[in-house]
């Protein structure tokens, strides 16, 4: 069964399975999602959580053991040539021809995707050249470039074609700061005009910055899926990161008193302790904590700061990142 | 849309994954055998020649065509670097989450292969004109049978590569496999000498070595020498390349990416 609002979305996925051996272990156990047309979808996940295995099903390099996938309204199984047509995929893995230059791979990539017109590939080389500022590596061979660069290459490569549908795996891996923010922001302009993104990373600001949608893949299956802004609503449950720059230098005792008096007020729905140690101590002046009983706790702190004859230089009171909420729900397991 | 994928695939191979140097070598290796073990073994053997069918030819002449179905074999070594390079180079994942299958990838490798073979052979038959001049008899009812050995040798012996390419894990492993059972379908078959004359046991193993066949059509191609035996040799081989394609091409299906 497909899912219901498969002609709407771009990727529609139900109940997807995929079993390596026959010990009953799923790498994949029953996910199902979808994607909207001309969004950014975040598929993230711990090493090992089947991300990669999702990946290669919908790149077509494996079959699924049972459950449909569907992409731009066409089941992906048996439509596997004309939907690769729309797709463009940049796999962690490098990938590159070694004994061409950049300017010739991208042509060959260029003629590879059918583009037949020597022109036209010609001002697409050089468009993509100047994009993604690797106008002066343009004749160097693929073999002698840096991994940085030649991931730069691998990504740029395969803007060298239309597509729908652009998976990205982990394509950031590598790349300088500039060069990252580079292609996100290019990517991002791709969106606007109606490209679709199907983004796995271990940046997690990467993903907020980039990604409409979030799902969270732990031991084969989703295990949390929303926004960026709904994952953290959802999953930091009111915790915040409060930050204390001190004038003053901190000494053990000060933060010990800190640590119990934060631990008493820091309580779970269930009634135990969230952190034993919440402090975590940054440099000599100041403190962090996550804490979920926000304004209780900086009472008590100012009231702990003025027994102690201490001034407070600034206070910092932050929401908990897509980072936090992640590691927060791969911890706890959470459905 | 198929064809056209497999010709972008081959035009993709000659562009950028053979390695022009070996290419090189691919001509240059044979000419070797040709110009120095060829003179050498001449003076060895004298003037007596060596008996083709109906027709005695010099050693030289011999050793020249049997090189053209030598390269054929060790030009097919091409199809398995091929698959060796793009693996490390992630370049086979990448062609299959493109508009290309496993199946069109493997035709194209083996096109490659066979267009290498004929360029080869063209090349050889020209430079070793001035040696095979003397005994050479093309027709145009002969040359097909030369070119058929060419064709259906290079899709035996390219086949066989990516079966060991996708078998064997390392590349370093395959090279010496590969390497190894080549050097053995070489010197035990009728490329250097004929197989008339063997002692039994040895002449029985020529003719279970597929090369053996590939040599002789080529070879009677080129001296007109067409008999009933380069014929069941050429349905032989033919039946040999078809059911070698099917299982590498199985291979290939089920290769992990």
């Amino acid at each position: 069964m497909l899912s219901k609002y498969q002609n709407e979305n771009c990727i529609a996925v139900y109940n997807l399975r995929k079993q390596y051996s026959k010990d009953n272990t799923y790498a994949v156990d029953g996910i199902t999602f979808d994607v909207k047309y001309g969004t950014v979808f975040g598929f993230l996940g711990p090493n090992g959580a089947g991300k990669t295995t999702t990946l290669k099903i919908l790149t077509t390099l494996l079959t699924p053991s049972s459950g449909s996938i569907c992409i731009f309204g066409k089941d992906l199984v048996k439509n596997q040539s004309e939907i690769k047509k729309q797709m463009g995929v940049v796999s962690q893995n490098p990938s590159f021809e070694a004994n061409l230059t950049v300017e010739r791979a991208l042509d060959l990539y260029g003629m590879l995707w059918g583009l037949r017109d020597k022109k036209m590939r010609k001002h697409k080389v050089n468009e993509i050249l100047n994009v993604f500022d690797l106008e002066s590596i343009r004749n160097v061979k693929n073999d002698d470039l840096s991994i940085g660069q030649r991931r730069r290459v691998q990504v740029a490569r395969e803007f060298m074609h239309e597509m729908d549908l652009l998976f990205l795996d982990e394509p950031t891996v590598g790349l300088d700061p500039s060069a990252r923010r580079l292609l996100l922001d290019y990517i991002k302009l791709h969106v606007k005009s109606g490209l679709t993104v199907f983004f796995t990373t271990h940046i997690m600001e990467e993903a907020e910055y980039l990604c409409d949608e979030i799902a969270i893949i732990h031991k084969g299956k989703i295990i949390a899926f929303d926004t960026p802004t709904g994952l953290k609503q959802k999953y930091g449950r009111g915790a915040k990161t409060i930050e204390l720059t001190f004038k003053d230098m901190l000494d053990d005792s000060f933060i010990n008193l800190l640590n119990t008096t934060i631990s008493k007020k820091n309580i779970k729905d269930d009634g135990s302790n969230i952190q034993n140690s919440p402090v975590d101590v940054k440099g000599t002046h100041t403190i962090r904590a996550r804490v979920n009983n926000t304004e209780e706790i900086i009472s008590e702190i100012l009231q702990l700061v003025y027994k102690n004859g201490l001034q407070i230089e600034s206070i910092d009171i932050n929401p908990p990142s897509l980072e936090e909420v992640f590691l927060s729900v791969v911890s706890t397991g959470m459905n | 849309m198929i064809l056209d994928n497999i010709l972008l695939l081959v035009y993709r191979n000659v562009v950028a994954a053979i390695d022009k140097i070996f290419l090189i070598w691919q001509v240059a290796f044979p000419l070797v055998y040709i110009f120095v073990a060829g003179y050498s073994y001449s003076a060895l053997i004298g003037h007596q020649g060596v008996k083709l069918g109906a027709l005695s030819i010099t050693y030289t002449s011999f050793l020249t065509a049997g090189m053209i179905g030598f390269n054929v074999m060790n030009g097919s070594t091409v199809a398995g670097n091929i698959i060796w390079n793009d693996k490390r180079n992630g370049m086979f994942q990448q062609l299959l989450v493109m508009p290309f299958s496993k199946v069109q990838y493997i035709i194209g490798n083996l096109i490659t292969i066979i267009l290498i073979g004929l360029a080869n052979a063209a090349l050889i038959i020209v430079i070793g004109l001035p040696i095979l001049a003397k005994d050479v008899n093309i027709t145009l009812w002969s040359i097909p049978y030369t070119i058929c050995a060419l064709v259906v040798g290079s899709i035996f012996f390219g086949s066989f590569s990516i079966i060991l390419s996708t078998r064997i894990r390392s590349s370093e492993g395959y090279n010496v496999i590969s390497n190894g059972l080549f050097l053995f379908f070489a010197f035990l078959s009728s490329a250097f000498y004929p197989a008339e004359g063997l002692p039994a046991p040895l002449s029985a193993a020529f003719y279970i070595n597929p090369l053996t066949y590939i040599v002789d059509i080529s070879r009677a191609g080129i001296f007109s020498q067409i008999n009933r035996l380069i014929n069941i040799e050429l349905i032989i081989i033919s039946f040999l390349a078809i059911a070698v394609f099917f299982i590498a091409t199985r291979s290939m299906i089920q290769m992990k990416v």
